[in-house]
Protein backbone atom coordinates (compact mmCIF):
# COMPACT_ATOMS: atom_id res chain seq x y z
CA UNK A 1 0.00 0.00 0.00
CA UNK A 2 1.05 3.56 -0.69
CA UNK A 3 -0.03 6.80 0.87
CA UNK A 4 0.34 10.27 -0.56
CA UNK A 5 0.20 13.23 1.78
CA UNK A 6 -0.73 16.42 0.00
CA UNK A 7 -0.92 19.91 1.55
CA UNK A 8 -4.24 21.66 0.85
CA UNK A 9 -3.82 24.99 -0.96
CA UNK A 10 -0.24 24.81 0.24
CA UNK A 11 1.04 28.38 -0.11
CA UNK A 12 -2.16 29.95 1.19
CA UNK A 13 -2.17 27.58 4.16
CA UNK A 14 1.46 28.52 4.94
CA UNK A 15 0.44 32.18 4.99
CA UNK A 16 -2.31 31.32 7.47
CA UNK A 17 -0.06 29.51 9.95
CA UNK A 18 0.81 32.74 11.79
CA UNK A 19 -2.30 34.57 10.60
CA UNK A 20 -5.14 32.42 11.91
CA UNK A 21 -7.46 35.38 11.39
CA UNK A 22 -7.26 34.64 7.65
CA UNK A 23 -8.96 31.26 7.98
CA UNK A 24 -12.29 31.38 6.18
CA UNK A 25 -11.30 34.44 4.14
CA UNK A 26 -10.40 34.63 0.45
CA UNK A 27 -6.59 34.63 0.18
CA UNK A 28 -4.37 34.52 -2.91
CA UNK A 29 -0.61 34.13 -3.33
CA UNK A 30 1.06 35.76 -6.33
CA UNK A 31 3.88 34.45 -8.49
CA UNK A 32 7.39 35.89 -8.42
CA UNK A 33 7.37 39.57 -9.33
CA UNK A 34 3.73 39.71 -8.22
CA UNK A 35 2.69 38.74 -11.75
CA UNK A 36 -0.28 36.46 -11.38
CA UNK A 37 -2.22 34.26 -8.96
CA UNK A 38 -0.47 30.96 -8.19
CA UNK A 39 -2.41 29.79 -5.12
CA UNK A 40 -5.96 30.36 -3.94
CA UNK A 41 -7.84 29.52 -0.79
CA UNK A 42 -11.14 27.69 -1.20
CA UNK A 43 -12.95 30.97 -0.53
CA UNK A 44 -10.99 32.64 -3.35
CA UNK A 45 -11.83 29.75 -5.68
CA UNK A 46 -15.50 30.15 -4.73
CA UNK A 47 -15.36 33.81 -5.79
CA UNK A 48 -14.39 32.61 -9.26
CA UNK A 49 -10.72 33.61 -9.12
CA UNK A 50 -8.76 31.45 -11.54
CA UNK A 51 -5.16 30.28 -11.21
CA UNK A 52 -2.95 32.36 -13.48
CA UNK A 53 -5.14 35.47 -13.28
CA UNK A 54 -2.87 38.52 -13.62
CA UNK A 55 -2.60 40.61 -10.48
CA UNK A 56 -3.85 43.82 -12.10
CA UNK A 57 -7.06 42.04 -13.12
CA UNK A 58 -7.50 40.60 -9.66
CA UNK A 59 -7.17 44.08 -8.19
CA UNK A 60 -9.56 45.49 -10.76
CA UNK A 61 -12.28 42.90 -10.21
CA UNK A 62 -12.01 42.12 -6.51
CA UNK A 63 -10.14 44.99 -4.92
CA UNK A 64 -9.75 44.64 -1.18
CA UNK A 65 -12.20 41.73 -1.06
CA UNK A 66 -9.25 39.38 -1.46
CA UNK A 67 -6.16 39.29 0.75
CA UNK A 68 -3.06 39.08 -1.40
CA UNK A 69 0.47 37.88 -0.61
CA UNK A 70 3.66 37.90 -2.65
CA UNK A 71 5.23 34.46 -2.68
CA UNK A 72 7.48 33.81 0.30
CA UNK A 73 9.26 30.57 -0.56
CA UNK A 74 11.44 30.77 2.52
CA UNK A 75 8.34 30.47 4.68
CA UNK A 76 6.70 27.80 2.50
CA UNK A 77 9.91 25.78 2.50
CA UNK A 78 10.14 25.78 6.28
CA UNK A 79 6.47 25.02 6.97
CA UNK A 80 6.35 22.17 4.43
CA UNK A 81 9.66 20.77 5.76
CA UNK A 82 7.95 20.49 9.13
CA UNK A 83 4.96 18.71 7.60
CA UNK A 84 7.11 16.29 5.62
CA UNK A 85 9.26 15.58 8.67
CA UNK A 86 6.15 14.46 10.58
CA UNK A 87 5.09 12.22 7.68
CA UNK A 88 8.58 10.73 7.53
CA UNK A 89 8.34 9.82 11.20
CA UNK A 90 4.94 8.16 10.73
CA UNK A 91 5.77 5.79 7.86
CA UNK A 92 8.36 3.09 7.19
CA UNK A 93 9.53 4.62 3.89
CA UNK A 94 9.00 8.15 2.71
CA UNK A 95 9.83 10.04 -0.46
CA UNK A 96 9.20 13.70 -0.85
CA UNK A 97 7.81 14.34 -4.29
CA UNK A 98 7.49 18.12 -4.35
CA UNK A 99 7.22 21.07 -2.01
CA UNK A 100 3.70 20.09 -0.98
CA UNK A 101 3.41 16.32 -1.40
CA UNK A 102 5.20 13.15 -0.40
CA UNK A 103 4.71 9.42 -0.84
CA UNK A 104 4.89 6.72 1.82
CA UNK A 105 5.45 3.04 1.16
CA UNK A 106 3.32 1.36 3.82
CA UNK A 107 4.72 -2.16 3.36
CA UNK A 108 4.76 -3.88 6.72
CA UNK A 109 1.75 -1.94 8.00
CA UNK A 110 -0.82 -4.36 6.53
CA UNK A 111 -2.27 -5.12 9.93
CA UNK A 112 -2.83 -1.48 10.77
CA UNK A 113 -6.16 0.22 10.36
CA UNK A 114 -4.76 2.42 7.58
CA UNK A 115 -7.82 4.63 7.27
CA UNK A 116 -7.49 5.45 10.94
CA UNK A 117 -3.71 5.90 10.57
CA UNK A 118 -4.30 8.49 7.84
CA UNK A 119 -6.99 10.34 9.76
CA UNK A 120 -4.81 10.49 12.88
CA UNK A 121 -1.77 11.65 10.91
CA UNK A 122 -3.74 14.39 9.21
CA UNK A 123 -5.17 15.56 12.54
CA UNK A 124 -1.73 15.55 14.18
CA UNK A 125 -0.12 17.49 11.31
CA UNK A 126 -2.87 20.09 11.61
CA UNK A 127 -2.35 20.39 15.33
CA UNK A 128 1.45 20.58 15.15
CA UNK A 129 1.92 22.79 12.11
CA UNK A 130 -1.49 24.28 11.25
CA UNK A 131 -1.19 22.85 7.74
CA UNK A 132 -4.30 21.06 6.46
CA UNK A 133 -3.33 17.92 4.54
CA UNK A 134 -5.25 15.34 2.52
CA UNK A 135 -4.13 11.73 2.51
CA UNK A 136 -4.87 9.14 -0.16
CA UNK A 137 -4.08 5.47 0.39
CA UNK A 138 -4.23 2.74 -2.28
CA UNK A 139 -2.32 -0.17 -3.75
CA UNK A 140 -0.60 1.96 -6.41
CA UNK A 141 0.73 5.50 -6.39
CA UNK A 142 -1.57 6.62 -9.19
CA UNK A 143 -4.61 5.34 -7.30
CA UNK A 144 -3.31 6.91 -4.07
CA UNK A 145 -3.04 10.26 -5.85
CA UNK A 146 -6.64 9.86 -6.98
CA UNK A 147 -7.70 8.96 -3.45
CA UNK A 148 -6.07 12.12 -2.10
CA UNK A 149 -8.17 14.11 -4.55
CA UNK A 150 -11.32 12.60 -3.05
CA UNK A 151 -10.03 13.21 0.47
CA UNK A 152 -9.48 16.86 -0.42
CA UNK A 153 -12.83 17.50 -2.05
CA UNK A 154 -15.26 15.54 0.11
CA UNK A 155 -15.50 16.38 3.80
CA UNK A 156 -16.99 12.98 4.59
CA UNK A 157 -13.61 11.29 4.16
CA UNK A 158 -12.23 13.19 7.16
CA UNK A 159 -9.02 14.12 5.23
CA UNK A 160 -8.17 10.51 4.38
CA UNK A 161 -9.52 8.36 1.56
CA UNK A 162 -8.51 4.69 1.49
CA UNK A 163 -9.18 2.69 -1.66
CA UNK A 164 -9.03 -0.70 -0.01
CA UNK A 165 -11.37 -2.86 -2.10
CA UNK A 166 -11.81 -3.43 -5.82
CA UNK A 167 -15.35 -2.17 -5.50
CA UNK A 168 -14.09 1.16 -4.13
CA UNK A 169 -11.41 1.31 -6.82
CA UNK A 170 -14.02 1.01 -9.58
CA UNK A 171 -16.27 3.57 -7.90
CA UNK A 172 -13.36 6.00 -7.65
CA UNK A 173 -12.33 5.50 -11.28
CA UNK A 174 -15.88 5.95 -12.49
CA UNK A 175 -16.20 9.44 -11.06
CA UNK A 176 -12.76 10.62 -12.13
CA UNK A 177 -12.24 12.61 -15.33
CA UNK A 178 -9.50 11.28 -17.58
CA UNK A 179 -7.74 14.64 -17.80
CA UNK A 180 -7.35 14.69 -14.01
CA UNK A 181 -5.47 11.39 -13.93
CA UNK A 182 -1.88 11.68 -12.75
CA UNK A 183 0.51 10.76 -15.58
CA UNK A 184 -1.91 11.55 -18.40
CA UNK A 185 -0.72 14.75 -20.00
CA UNK A 186 -3.04 17.29 -21.58
CA UNK A 187 -2.21 16.07 -25.08
CA UNK A 188 -2.98 12.44 -24.30
CA UNK A 189 -6.11 13.38 -22.40
CA UNK A 190 -7.41 15.21 -25.47
CA UNK A 191 -6.62 12.23 -27.69
CA UNK A 192 -8.34 9.85 -25.28
CA UNK A 193 -11.41 12.07 -25.03
CA UNK A 194 -11.65 12.08 -28.81
CA UNK A 195 -11.61 8.29 -28.64
CA UNK A 196 -14.57 8.34 -26.27
CA UNK A 197 -12.59 7.85 -23.07
CA UNK A 198 -14.18 10.24 -20.57
CA UNK A 199 -13.36 8.77 -17.19
CA UNK A 200 -10.46 6.92 -15.61
CA UNK A 201 -12.67 3.82 -15.64
CA UNK A 202 -13.24 4.04 -19.42
CA UNK A 203 -9.46 4.08 -19.78
CA UNK A 204 -8.76 1.28 -17.31
CA UNK A 205 -11.37 -0.96 -18.94
CA UNK A 206 -9.64 -0.94 -22.32
CA UNK A 207 -7.31 -3.84 -23.03
CA UNK A 208 -3.59 -3.27 -22.64
CA UNK A 209 -3.05 -3.88 -26.37
CA UNK A 210 -5.54 -1.10 -27.15
CA UNK A 211 -3.55 1.30 -24.98
CA UNK A 212 -0.30 0.20 -26.65
CA UNK A 213 -1.69 0.70 -30.14
CA UNK A 214 -3.56 3.93 -29.50
CA UNK A 215 -1.05 5.78 -27.32
CA UNK A 216 2.23 3.91 -27.67
CA UNK A 217 3.69 5.74 -24.70
CA UNK A 218 5.53 4.16 -21.76
CA UNK A 219 4.08 6.51 -19.17
CA UNK A 220 0.52 6.03 -20.43
CA UNK A 221 0.87 2.26 -20.29
CA UNK A 222 2.30 2.46 -16.80
CA UNK A 223 -0.60 4.67 -15.76
CA UNK A 224 -3.08 2.19 -17.25
CA UNK A 225 -1.48 -0.62 -15.23
CA UNK A 226 -1.48 1.45 -12.04
CA UNK A 227 -5.17 2.28 -12.46
CA UNK A 228 -5.80 -1.44 -12.68
CA UNK A 229 -4.03 -2.00 -9.39
CA UNK A 230 -0.67 -3.13 -10.79
CA UNK A 231 2.06 -1.33 -8.89
CA UNK A 232 4.73 -0.32 -11.40
CA UNK A 233 6.11 3.16 -10.74
CA UNK A 234 9.29 2.69 -8.71
CA UNK A 235 9.75 4.94 -5.68
CA UNK A 236 13.20 5.98 -6.88
CA UNK A 237 11.63 7.58 -9.93
CA UNK A 238 9.87 10.04 -7.76
CA UNK A 239 12.29 10.93 -5.03
CA UNK A 240 14.67 13.16 -6.94
CA UNK A 241 14.12 15.38 -9.88
CA UNK A 242 15.89 14.51 -13.12
CA UNK A 243 16.39 18.13 -14.00
CA UNK A 244 16.13 21.39 -12.10
CA UNK A 245 15.01 24.59 -13.73
CA UNK A 246 15.19 28.14 -12.40
CA UNK A 247 13.58 30.69 -14.65
CA UNK A 248 11.75 33.99 -14.36
CA UNK A 249 9.91 36.56 -16.33
CA UNK A 250 11.56 39.92 -15.82
CA UNK A 251 9.55 42.75 -14.25
CA UNK A 252 10.31 44.93 -17.25
CA UNK A 253 12.29 43.93 -20.29
CA UNK A 254 16.04 43.43 -20.48
CA UNK A 255 18.11 44.65 -23.39
CA UNK A 256 21.74 44.71 -22.28
CA UNK A 257 23.98 41.75 -21.78
CA UNK A 258 25.29 42.78 -18.34
CA UNK A 259 21.82 42.78 -16.83
CA UNK A 260 20.96 39.48 -18.46
CA UNK A 261 24.23 37.99 -17.28
CA UNK A 262 23.40 38.98 -13.71
CA UNK A 263 20.02 37.26 -13.92
CA UNK A 264 21.54 34.14 -15.45
CA UNK A 265 24.15 34.09 -12.67
CA UNK A 266 21.39 34.17 -10.09
CA UNK A 267 19.36 31.43 -11.78
CA UNK A 268 22.48 29.27 -12.04
CA UNK A 269 23.40 29.91 -8.39
CA UNK A 270 19.90 28.89 -7.36
CA UNK A 271 20.17 25.67 -9.39
CA UNK A 272 23.49 24.84 -7.72
CA UNK A 273 21.96 25.46 -4.30
CA UNK A 274 19.03 23.18 -5.10
CA UNK A 275 21.42 20.47 -6.30
CA UNK A 276 23.38 20.64 -3.07
CA UNK A 277 20.22 20.58 -1.03
CA UNK A 278 19.23 17.23 -2.52
CA UNK A 279 22.85 16.01 -2.47
CA UNK A 280 23.22 15.58 -6.18
CA UNK A 281 25.32 16.82 -9.07
CA UNK A 282 24.46 17.73 -12.65
CA UNK A 283 26.18 16.81 -15.87
CA UNK A 284 24.75 19.44 -18.22
CA UNK A 285 23.96 23.12 -17.87
CA UNK A 286 21.46 24.66 -20.27
CA UNK A 287 20.43 28.29 -20.71
CA UNK A 288 17.47 29.71 -22.61
CA UNK A 289 16.50 33.29 -23.39
CA UNK A 290 13.27 34.55 -24.87
CA UNK A 291 11.62 37.78 -25.98
CA UNK A 292 8.07 38.91 -25.21
CA UNK A 293 5.62 37.14 -27.52
CA UNK A 294 2.81 39.51 -26.62
CA UNK A 295 4.73 42.42 -28.08
CA UNK A 296 4.19 41.73 -31.74
CA UNK A 297 5.56 45.16 -32.53
CA UNK A 298 9.03 44.05 -31.39
CA UNK A 299 11.38 41.63 -33.12
CA UNK A 300 11.20 38.15 -31.65
CA UNK A 301 14.05 35.88 -30.73
CA UNK A 302 14.39 32.63 -28.83
CA UNK A 303 17.45 30.52 -28.33
CA UNK A 304 19.16 28.11 -26.01
CA UNK A 305 22.61 26.68 -25.49
CA UNK A 306 23.94 23.90 -23.36
CA UNK A 307 27.30 22.76 -22.17
CA UNK A 308 28.36 19.44 -20.76
CA UNK A 309 30.57 19.56 -17.70
CA UNK A 310 33.60 17.30 -17.82
CA UNK A 311 32.95 16.31 -14.23
CA UNK A 312 29.38 16.51 -12.88
CA UNK A 313 29.16 19.29 -10.34
CA UNK A 314 27.01 21.20 -7.88
CA UNK A 315 29.48 24.01 -7.29
CA UNK A 316 27.98 27.47 -7.53
CA UNK A 317 31.09 28.88 -9.20
CA UNK A 318 31.31 26.21 -11.84
CA UNK A 319 27.65 26.20 -12.73
CA UNK A 320 27.49 30.00 -12.82
CA UNK A 321 30.55 30.19 -15.08
CA UNK A 322 29.18 27.54 -17.44
CA UNK A 323 25.76 29.18 -17.61
CA UNK A 324 27.34 32.56 -18.30
CA UNK A 325 29.32 31.10 -21.19
CA UNK A 326 26.15 29.54 -22.62
CA UNK A 327 24.32 32.87 -22.34
CA UNK A 328 27.09 34.74 -24.11
CA UNK A 329 26.86 32.29 -27.01
CA UNK A 330 23.17 32.92 -27.65
CA UNK A 331 22.80 36.58 -26.68
CA UNK A 332 21.98 38.89 -29.57
CA UNK A 333 22.02 42.65 -29.23
CA UNK A 334 18.88 44.56 -30.18
CA UNK A 335 16.18 42.38 -28.67
CA UNK A 336 13.98 43.00 -25.64
CA UNK A 337 14.27 39.92 -23.47
CA UNK A 338 11.33 39.04 -21.25
CA UNK A 339 12.23 35.66 -19.90
CA UNK A 340 15.32 33.56 -19.27
CA UNK A 341 16.23 30.46 -17.35
CA UNK A 342 18.85 27.93 -16.40
CA UNK A 343 18.23 24.19 -16.47
CA UNK A 344 20.63 21.64 -15.03
CA UNK A 345 20.25 18.10 -16.32
CA UNK A 346 21.74 14.65 -16.01
CA UNK A 347 21.33 14.69 -12.27
CA UNK A 348 22.93 11.94 -10.21
CA UNK A 349 23.78 11.42 -6.53
CA UNK A 350 26.75 13.36 -5.19
CA UNK A 351 28.65 10.22 -4.17
CA UNK A 352 30.98 8.42 -6.56
CA UNK A 353 31.21 11.17 -9.14
CA UNK A 354 32.70 9.92 -12.37
CA UNK A 355 35.71 12.12 -12.58
CA UNK A 356 37.40 13.12 -15.74
CA UNK A 357 41.11 12.79 -15.10
CA UNK A 358 42.08 15.64 -17.43
CA UNK A 359 39.72 18.12 -15.80
CA UNK A 360 39.74 16.89 -12.25
CA UNK A 361 41.83 18.68 -9.67
CA UNK A 362 40.96 17.17 -6.34
CA UNK A 363 42.45 19.96 -4.27
CA UNK A 364 40.50 22.61 -6.15
CA UNK A 365 37.37 20.49 -6.01
CA UNK A 366 37.74 20.15 -2.25
CA UNK A 367 38.22 23.91 -1.84
CA UNK A 368 35.14 24.75 -3.90
CA UNK A 369 33.13 22.25 -1.94
CA UNK A 370 34.17 23.79 1.35
CA UNK A 371 33.42 27.27 0.05
CA UNK A 372 29.93 26.18 -1.02
CA UNK A 373 29.34 24.59 2.37
CA UNK A 374 30.29 27.78 4.15
CA UNK A 375 28.14 29.91 1.84
CA UNK A 376 25.16 27.58 2.33
CA UNK A 377 25.58 27.73 6.08
CA UNK A 378 25.80 31.53 6.19
CA UNK A 379 22.79 31.87 3.92
CA UNK A 380 20.81 29.48 6.07
CA UNK A 381 21.77 31.39 9.19
CA UNK A 382 21.29 34.96 7.99
CA UNK A 383 18.73 34.52 5.24
CA UNK A 384 19.18 33.49 1.64
CA UNK A 385 21.57 35.52 -0.50
CA UNK A 386 23.48 37.04 2.39
CA UNK A 387 26.61 35.89 0.58
CA UNK A 388 26.57 35.80 -3.22
CA UNK A 389 29.08 35.77 -6.04
CA UNK A 390 30.06 39.16 -7.40
CA UNK A 391 28.38 38.31 -10.68
CA UNK A 392 25.05 37.83 -8.90
CA UNK A 393 24.80 41.49 -7.92
CA UNK A 394 22.90 43.99 -10.00
CA UNK A 395 24.27 47.43 -10.66
CA UNK A 396 22.19 50.01 -8.85
CA UNK A 397 20.06 51.89 -11.35
CA UNK A 398 20.93 55.39 -10.15
CA UNK A 399 24.66 55.02 -9.91
CA UNK A 400 27.81 53.00 -9.85
CA UNK A 401 28.69 50.04 -7.73
CA UNK A 402 27.08 46.70 -7.26
CA UNK A 403 24.76 46.32 -4.35
CA UNK A 404 21.34 44.95 -5.17
CA UNK A 405 21.16 41.20 -4.98
CA UNK A 406 18.67 38.97 -6.70
CA UNK A 407 16.00 38.86 -4.03
CA UNK A 408 15.88 42.63 -3.86
CA UNK A 409 15.50 42.93 -7.60
CA UNK A 410 12.30 40.89 -7.55
CA UNK A 411 9.04 42.64 -6.86
CA UNK A 412 7.28 41.41 -3.74
CA UNK A 413 5.16 44.21 -2.37
CA UNK A 414 2.97 41.99 -0.20
CA UNK A 415 5.45 39.59 1.30
CA UNK A 416 4.79 38.18 4.75
CA UNK A 417 7.57 37.91 7.36
CA UNK A 418 9.79 34.82 7.43
CA UNK A 419 8.33 33.93 10.83
CA UNK A 420 10.31 30.76 11.37
CA UNK A 421 13.58 31.31 9.52
CA UNK A 422 14.85 34.76 10.52
CA UNK A 423 15.34 36.15 13.99
CA UNK A 424 14.36 39.58 12.75
CA UNK A 425 11.00 38.24 11.57
CA UNK A 426 9.74 36.11 14.47
CA UNK A 427 6.21 37.01 15.55
CA UNK A 428 5.76 39.46 18.41
CA UNK A 429 3.33 39.07 21.29
CA UNK A 430 2.22 41.55 23.91
CA UNK B 1 34.93 36.15 -12.24
CA UNK B 2 38.06 35.97 -10.15
CA UNK B 3 37.39 32.69 -8.52
CA UNK B 4 40.80 32.20 -6.99
CA UNK B 5 40.47 35.36 -4.99
CA UNK B 6 37.34 33.94 -3.49
CA UNK B 7 38.97 30.77 -2.34
CA UNK B 8 42.54 31.62 -1.48
CA UNK B 9 43.10 33.08 1.90
CA UNK B 10 39.50 32.66 2.98
CA UNK B 11 39.02 31.86 6.61
CA UNK B 12 36.64 28.99 7.05
CA UNK B 13 34.32 29.65 9.91
CA UNK B 14 32.62 26.62 11.32
CA UNK B 15 29.24 28.01 12.24
CA UNK B 16 28.17 24.51 13.16
CA UNK B 17 30.32 24.58 16.27
CA UNK B 18 28.84 27.82 17.42
CA UNK B 19 25.33 26.71 16.63
CA UNK B 20 25.00 23.19 17.93
CA UNK B 21 27.23 23.09 20.99
CA UNK B 22 28.30 19.62 19.97
CA UNK B 23 31.95 18.94 20.76
CA UNK B 24 32.61 15.23 20.93
CA UNK B 25 35.14 14.69 23.69
CA UNK B 26 37.20 11.64 22.93
CA UNK B 27 37.59 11.33 19.23
CA UNK B 28 41.01 10.32 17.91
CA UNK B 29 42.80 9.89 21.23
CA UNK B 30 46.54 9.54 20.79
CA UNK B 31 48.32 6.35 21.77
CA UNK B 32 49.48 6.31 25.34
CA UNK B 33 47.94 5.63 28.68
CA UNK B 34 44.19 5.04 28.12
CA UNK B 35 42.01 7.75 29.52
CA UNK B 36 40.26 6.63 32.71
CA UNK B 37 37.18 8.48 31.43
CA UNK B 38 37.01 6.60 28.12
CA UNK B 39 34.33 4.28 29.39
CA UNK B 40 32.20 7.29 30.29
CA UNK B 41 32.30 8.85 26.84
CA UNK B 42 29.19 10.87 26.16
CA UNK B 43 27.78 13.53 23.94
CA UNK B 44 28.01 17.09 25.15
CA UNK B 45 24.84 18.86 26.25
CA UNK B 46 22.56 20.23 23.58
CA UNK B 47 20.07 23.01 24.32
CA UNK B 48 17.78 21.88 21.51
CA UNK B 49 17.55 18.44 22.99
CA UNK B 50 16.69 19.90 26.39
CA UNK B 51 14.09 22.44 25.30
CA UNK B 52 12.70 21.52 21.88
CA UNK B 53 10.68 18.35 22.31
CA UNK B 54 8.62 18.69 19.12
CA UNK B 55 10.71 20.63 16.60
CA UNK B 56 8.04 20.54 13.88
CA UNK B 57 5.48 22.05 16.23
CA UNK B 58 7.73 24.66 17.83
CA UNK B 59 8.35 28.30 16.99
CA UNK B 60 9.74 31.44 18.59
CA UNK B 61 7.83 34.51 19.74
CA UNK B 62 9.32 37.79 20.91
CA UNK B 63 7.59 39.31 23.92
CA UNK B 64 6.80 43.03 23.85
CA UNK B 65 5.79 44.94 26.94
CA UNK B 66 5.78 44.44 30.69
CA UNK B 67 2.60 42.47 31.25
CA UNK B 68 4.41 39.31 32.35
CA UNK B 69 7.30 40.67 34.41
CA UNK B 70 5.94 38.99 37.54
CA UNK B 71 6.84 35.64 36.01
CA UNK B 72 10.23 36.89 34.87
CA UNK B 73 9.21 37.43 31.25
CA UNK B 74 10.67 40.78 30.21
CA UNK B 75 10.30 43.03 27.20
CA UNK B 76 12.36 41.52 24.35
CA UNK B 77 12.50 37.99 25.75
CA UNK B 78 12.15 35.14 23.30
CA UNK B 79 9.62 32.45 24.15
CA UNK B 80 9.66 29.00 22.65
CA UNK B 81 6.11 27.79 22.00
CA UNK B 82 4.93 24.27 21.19
CA UNK B 83 1.60 23.68 19.46
CA UNK B 84 1.29 20.04 20.52
CA UNK B 85 1.76 20.41 24.29
CA UNK B 86 -1.41 19.84 26.22
CA UNK B 87 -2.70 23.01 27.85
CA UNK B 88 -4.10 23.01 31.34
CA UNK B 89 -5.19 25.61 33.84
CA UNK B 90 -2.42 28.02 34.81
CA UNK B 91 -0.09 27.33 31.85
CA UNK B 92 1.65 30.16 30.04
CA UNK B 93 0.23 30.20 26.52
CA UNK B 94 0.50 32.06 23.24
CA UNK B 95 -2.91 33.05 21.92
CA UNK B 96 -4.22 34.99 18.98
CA UNK B 97 -6.76 37.40 20.45
CA UNK B 98 -8.75 39.90 18.37
CA UNK B 99 -6.09 40.39 15.73
CA UNK B 100 -2.84 40.03 17.64
CA UNK B 101 -0.67 37.61 19.58
CA UNK B 102 -0.42 37.67 23.33
CA UNK B 103 1.52 35.71 25.94
CA UNK B 104 -0.41 35.19 29.18
CA UNK B 105 -1.30 32.65 31.84
CA UNK B 106 -4.52 30.89 31.05
CA UNK B 107 -7.19 30.70 33.73
CA UNK B 108 -9.80 28.05 32.95
CA UNK B 109 -11.56 28.17 36.35
CA UNK B 110 -14.45 30.23 34.97
CA UNK B 111 -15.00 28.00 31.92
CA UNK B 112 -18.38 26.80 33.23
CA UNK B 113 -19.63 30.37 33.25
CA UNK B 114 -18.94 30.71 29.51
CA UNK B 115 -15.71 32.66 29.58
CA UNK B 116 -12.05 32.24 30.36
CA UNK B 117 -9.36 34.64 31.40
CA UNK B 118 -5.87 35.44 30.20
CA UNK B 119 -3.94 36.57 33.23
CA UNK B 120 -1.08 39.06 33.14
CA UNK B 121 1.68 38.80 35.75
CA UNK B 122 1.77 42.51 36.53
CA UNK B 123 -0.69 44.39 38.78
CA UNK B 124 -0.72 47.31 36.32
CA UNK B 125 -2.45 45.15 33.71
CA UNK B 126 -5.99 43.83 33.69
CA UNK B 127 -6.93 40.23 32.86
CA UNK B 128 -8.27 39.71 29.35
CA UNK B 129 -11.76 38.23 29.48
CA UNK B 130 -12.50 35.92 26.55
CA UNK B 131 -16.07 35.02 25.73
CA UNK B 132 -17.91 33.72 22.69
CA UNK B 133 -17.73 37.11 20.94
CA UNK B 134 -13.95 37.27 20.94
CA UNK B 135 -11.65 35.99 18.30
CA UNK B 136 -9.54 33.60 20.34
CA UNK B 137 -7.22 30.98 18.85
CA UNK B 138 -4.70 29.17 21.03
CA UNK B 139 -1.29 29.05 19.39
CA UNK B 140 0.51 26.77 21.78
CA UNK B 141 2.09 26.49 25.19
CA UNK B 142 5.19 28.45 26.14
CA UNK B 143 7.78 25.82 27.02
CA UNK B 144 10.82 27.98 27.78
CA UNK B 145 11.99 31.60 27.91
CA UNK B 146 15.30 32.86 26.51
CA UNK B 147 17.26 36.04 27.09
CA UNK B 148 20.75 37.12 26.17
CA UNK B 149 22.18 38.38 29.47
CA UNK B 150 25.54 39.52 28.13
CA UNK B 151 24.29 43.07 28.00
CA UNK B 152 23.77 43.16 31.79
Amino acid sequence: MYAIVDCDNCYVSCERVFRPDLNGKPVCVLSNNDGCVVARSNEAKALGIKAGMPYFKLKEQFGSQVIVFSSNYELYGDITDRVMSLVRKAAPTFYRYSIDEGFCDLSGMENFDLKRWGEDLSAYIWKATRMPVSIGIASTKTLAKMASHYAKHYKGFNHCCFIDTDERRIKALERYDIDEVWGIGRRYAARLQALGVKTALDFANHAETWVRVMLNNVVAIRTWKELNGIDCIPMEDMSKKKSICTSRSFPGMVTDMTALRTSISNFAARCAEKLRKQQSVAQTVCVFIDTNHFREDLPQYWNMAEERLLTPSNSTQQIVQTATRCMERVFRQGYHYKRAGVIVMGISPDNGIQTNFIDYDSERHEKMKRLDEVIDKINREYGSETVVLGSQQYTKPEGKGKADVFKDSIKHDFRSPCYTTRWSDIPEAT
Amino acid sequence: MEENNLIDGADYITLEDAKRLKLPYFEGLAAGFPSPAADYNHETLDLNEKFVHHPEASYFVRVRGESMIGLGILDGDICLADRTEEISDGNIVVAFVNGGLTVKRIDLSTKDQGFLRLMPANPDFKPIIIDAYDQFILQGKVTSIHRDTRKY
